[in-house]
Order: C-alpha cells, then sequence, then structure tokens
C-alpha cells in the first residue's frame, strides 16, 4: 500500500483501507474481515494492532497519539482513524 | 581439568544451515568437498556504492518457508536461524515432549544482531524524517531475537542465552551448551550461530576497517585466499548453522543417530590489541580445549582453522599451531574453509563446527582453496585445493578467534 490520496475518506473507506492492511498482513481472506470483527479473534495481538496503526499512520498521512489503547474490533480503529484525519488534515 | 566422574558426554544428533555453500547438508557437502567457492558478485541495489563488491550469500528466501506474519516480524538473522532450528530437530528425529521442553534449551551466537532491522529503523528516522519507527524494531533488532523466537516456536523452557564475542559468538554458544550438559543442566540442546549483515550500513563499516578482500579479477569465487602470499583479506558472508547437542545417555536410549562427540572445549582472551590477534591469545585458547578433553596434543590430526585470510590471522594461527602442537604440527592437517564460503562473523564457529563434524564423520578434510601461492611463513599442510580423505580420523578441533579478543576452540571426536 502507498498512501492514501482521498481528501475526505468515509468511515466506510477508513475501514476497508484497514481491513486490506489486515488482510495483507494476517494473511486472511478480506471476506471474513468485517467492522465489528474482534481483532484478537482475527489473530492479532496487541503488537499486531500497533503494528497495523502504524500502517495506518503511514497511508493516511496521520499521527496517533500514545495514549490511544481502547480498541477492540476493526471498527474501534476505524473511528480513531477516521477522527485524526478530520481533526488532522493538513 | 578433565571430567568429572559423573559428567555427561555430549553428543551432536543433528545438524542444519543456510550458507552459502547450499541450505541442506547434502549442497554443504557436496560443495565443500568439492573446493567449490559460494563468494560472488554481491547481488543487492546498493552493490554501485561499495568499494567492496563481493560477498558471500545465502539463499534463502523467507516466503518459502514461514507466513507473511512470522517472517514480517523477525529480521533476517531470525528467520535463518529458526529454520535451521527446524531443520536440525528434524535431521536428529527428536520429538521434544513436555518432559523434555524445560530439560532442553538454545544457545545461540550472533555478532551485529538484527542488522538490518535495525538499519531500517535509522534510515526511516535520520534519511526520511518520519517522528516514528515501526512498533517490531526493538523486537527485531535485539541481539536475543532469534534465541527467542528458536524458543518460542519449540516452546523450550530450558536456559536461553546469546554470545556476542564477534566471530567466536557461535563456538562459544556450542562450547558452553555442551558444558550444560556435561554439568547436567540440560539433557538436549540447540547450539549455533547466525549473521545476517550484509546491509549497506554494516558492509561500509567493514569496508573502513580495510580487512576486506579485493576482488579477485580472473575469478571472484577465488578471491578469499588463506595461508597464500597473494592474499588480500576476508570476504563477508552470512548464513546460519545448528547444532542438536545430546547427552549420550539421552542419545543412545531414543537410539538417535550421532554425528561425533563434543569432546572439548576452549575459551581464553587474548588480551593484546581490539584487533590484531597474539601467538599467547590463541594457543592458551587451543591448550584450553585439549585440556578440557584430556587429550594430549598429539591426539588432533585436523584444524579447521579460523583462517580469514588476512596476513596477520593466517602468520599468527600457523605460529600459535606450532607452539601448541610443536613437531606434531607439521603432522596434522589444517584446513580454512573460509576460503569457500567466506566469514560468517556470528554464525563462523557453529558452520565450521558443522563443516568439522561432516569431516569426522566421513573421514574427509575439506581443502583451503584458493592456495596456489603458499605464504613462506604458513608452512604447515593446510589440505591446498583437494579435499583429502584420512580413513582414521578421530579427533579434530575447530578454531575461531574474534575481535574483541575472544578465542574458542572445540574438539570433535568420532564415536566408536
Amino acid at each position: 500500500m502507498t498512501t492514501n490520496d482521498k481528501v475526505n475518506p468515509s468511515i466506510e473507506e477508513v475501514s476497508n483501507a484497514l481491513a486490506k492492511m489486515i488482510a495483507d498482513k494476517m494473511e486472511i481472506d478480506i471476506a471474513t474481515i468485517l467492522p465489528e470483527s474482534n481483532l484478537q479473534e482475527l489473530g492479532l495481538d496487541s503488537l499486531d494492532t500497533f503494528d497495523i496503526i502504524f500502517s495506518a499512520e503511514d497511508y493516511f498521512k496521520i499521527k496517533v497519539p500514545n495514549d490511544q489503547v481502547n480498541i477492540t474490533t476493526l471498527h474501534d480503529v476505524a473511528i480513531l482513524v477516521h477522527q485524526l484525519i478530520l481533526t488532522q488534515k493538513p | 581439568m578433565a571430567y568429572s566422574s559423573n559428567a555427561q558426554r555430549v553428543v551432536i544428533t543433528g545438524l542444519s544451515i543456510v550458507s552459502p555453500l547450499g541450505n541442506s547438508l547434502a549442497e554443504l557437502t557436496k560443495n565443500v568437498f568439492s573446493g567449490i567457492s559460494g563468494i560472488k558478485r554481491l547481488d543487492t541495489p546498493f552493490v554501485d556504492q561499495m568499494d567492496c563488491k563481493i560477498a558471500a550469500q545465502a539463499q534463502f528466501n523467507p516466503e518459502d518457508y514461514f507466513t507473511k506474519h512470522t517472517y514480517s516480524m523477525l529480521d533476517r538473522t531470525s528467520q535463518i536461524a529458526l529454520h535451521t532450528s527446524i531443520e536440525a530437530i528434524k535431521d536428529a528425529h527428536l520429538t521434544i515432549d513436555d518432559a523434555l521442553k524445560p530439560r532442553m534449551g538454545i544457545y545461540l551466537g550472533t555478532g551485529m544482531g538484527g542488522a538490518q532491522s535495525v538499519e531500517d529503523g535509522y534510515v526511516r528516522l535520520f534519511k526520511d524524517g518520519a517522528s516514528r519507527l515501526k512498533p517490531f524494531t526493538v523486537l527485531m533488532g535485539m541481539n536475543n531475537a532469534a534465541a527467542s523466537a528458536i524458543a518460542l516456536e519449540h516452546k523450550l523452557t530450558g536456559p536461553n542465552q546469546t554470545f556476542s564475542t564477534a566471530c567466536s559468538s557461535s563456538a562459544v554458544a556450542i562450547g558452553e551448551a555442551s558444558r550444560l550438559i556435561r554439568h547436567g543442566y540440560a539433557d538436549v540442546m540447540l547450539a549455533g550461530g547466525t549473521e545476517a549483515l550484509l546491509t549497506f550500513g554494516t558492509m561500509k563499516a567493514w569496508e573502513a576497517l580495510r580487512t576486506l578482500a579485493e576482488e579477485d579479477p580472473s575469478d571472484i569465487g577465488a578471491s578469499c585466499k588463506p595461508f597464500s602470499v597473494n592474499r588480500t583479506g576476508l570476504v563477508l558472508g552470512e548464513g546460519a548453522a545448528m547444532l542438536v547437542l545430546e547427552s549420550y545417555e539421552h542419545a543412545v536410549a531414543r537410539g538417535a543417530k550421532i554425528y561425533a562427540e563434543v569432546a572439548g572445549y576452549g575459551a581464553a582472551n587474548d588480551c593484546n590489541h581490539i584487533t590484531q590477534p597474539s601467538v599467547n591469545g590463541q594457543s592458551a585458547t587451543m591448550q584450553a580445549a585439549l585440556n578440557d578433553a584430556n587429550l594430549s596434543a598429539n591426539a588432533i590430526q585436523y584444524i579447521n582453522a579460523h583462517g580469514t585470510g588476512t596476513k596477520l590471522n593466517d602468520i599468527t594461527e600457523t605460529n600459535s599451531i606450532k607452539k601448541v602442537f610443536g613437531s606434531h604440527a607439521h603432522e596434522l592437517s589444517v584446513s580454512s574453509t573460509k576460503s569457500m564460503h567466506g566469514h560468517l562473523m556470528g554464525a563462523a564457529g557453529a558452520l565450521e563446527a558443522v563443516i568439522t563434524t561432516l569431516a569426522v564423520h566421513s573421514n574427509t578434510l575439506p581443502p583451503t582453496i584458493n592456495l596456489a601461492h603458499p605464504d613462506p611463513e604458513c608452512d604447515l599442510d593446510y589440505v591446498p585445493n583437494h579435499s583429502k580423505t584420512l580413513p582414521k580420523l578421530e579427533y579434530a578441533m575447530s578454531n575461531s578467534f574474534a575481535f574483541g579478543g575472544t578465542g574458542a576452540a572445540l574438539i570433535l571426536k568420532k564415536l566408536n
């Protein structure tokens, strides 16, 4: 993945991009990844989740604050990233 | 110090390698005893920025062995070490059951650890101006990453330690692991070394030391010429080598095939200079191994030399052998297999221990290749250019010396 070139991606678009990152990293079928999917149940441990957030930072050109840790589902990550895109928009 | 009466004998029951001479024992055996060189033109995007454009690279593609999730959080150093651990256990036909797990561990040597991962982090930070590093940077770069990945994979809850003494790292790991078994702290140990430092930054650092060999214009594969008057230095290599060490009792009880016995291990420190070896340090190392094996010098028939292909090492090692072995130095054979596989740094001692094991097991001495013009100051039998058979080969020594001064010698014995 390179970087996102859309100025205001919707939360669905953010979620889809994150699902693609997870599918690529974990080598699982993207069709099995839903917004409500529990990341741990998809096989991601805490470090894997940080790694996805790291990839999202690069892709969406955002910076996730270090204190953001309350994440369980893909939707949780999508909300976090989407809000940061809106607030950190250049 | 001789064995105490209740000490366990230590035997080698499994071997595996990822090396410039192939990734299977069959390939290694074929190449190393036929005098085939693994030294080639450096195959990397930064080759044009190097003065030194040769290396002994291992052909290893992690996608062939691991899931992306596994290999993407392991530095190449850990990938090749983990692979050799799996293959060595297979070679030993060893089943690691719940009873064995606490009695089995991993001792591993590496010089630079996850060099590429550390370098990738610096590139991102200093060159690309990023404000963050990958979350796995520490876990991929730390020196004990490979040993820890191995312990996790096989669920080994016995001792897990990493030794970093530059070029002698993995000989130290094997020696110390054999002592654990000998003194009853473990029944089985994985022991070996790993190194993957053919990175831009590390190779540039080596270039600055001015010890790297020049490319032989007529044959790149002949660029490393230990004990030769026209030598120009060492050739950097990469790879991993793993041994399964086991108490003799444990091996016999499960009917394991035994390659050889680890009969002795000696370590000593040079205390001469950070890079320059000394006869005192090297001879003390070899003598310590002989003492450990309770063996007279005359028993050793073959020495796999440290043999880097630098003038200082070649002559110092030759003189050290003469000091320890006296007139017997001219009766035994010495060879530097680095002439073929290059210098694997932290993995060198382990790869050479594997080769020495194969030599003892097959009664065949690997050659020093590219030895057409012997240095007059190096006047021993270096098994020039062609392997030779020694039907009654019983004891062999493998030497490893290092920047920083830590020397290690292993004595391997054919099991009768």
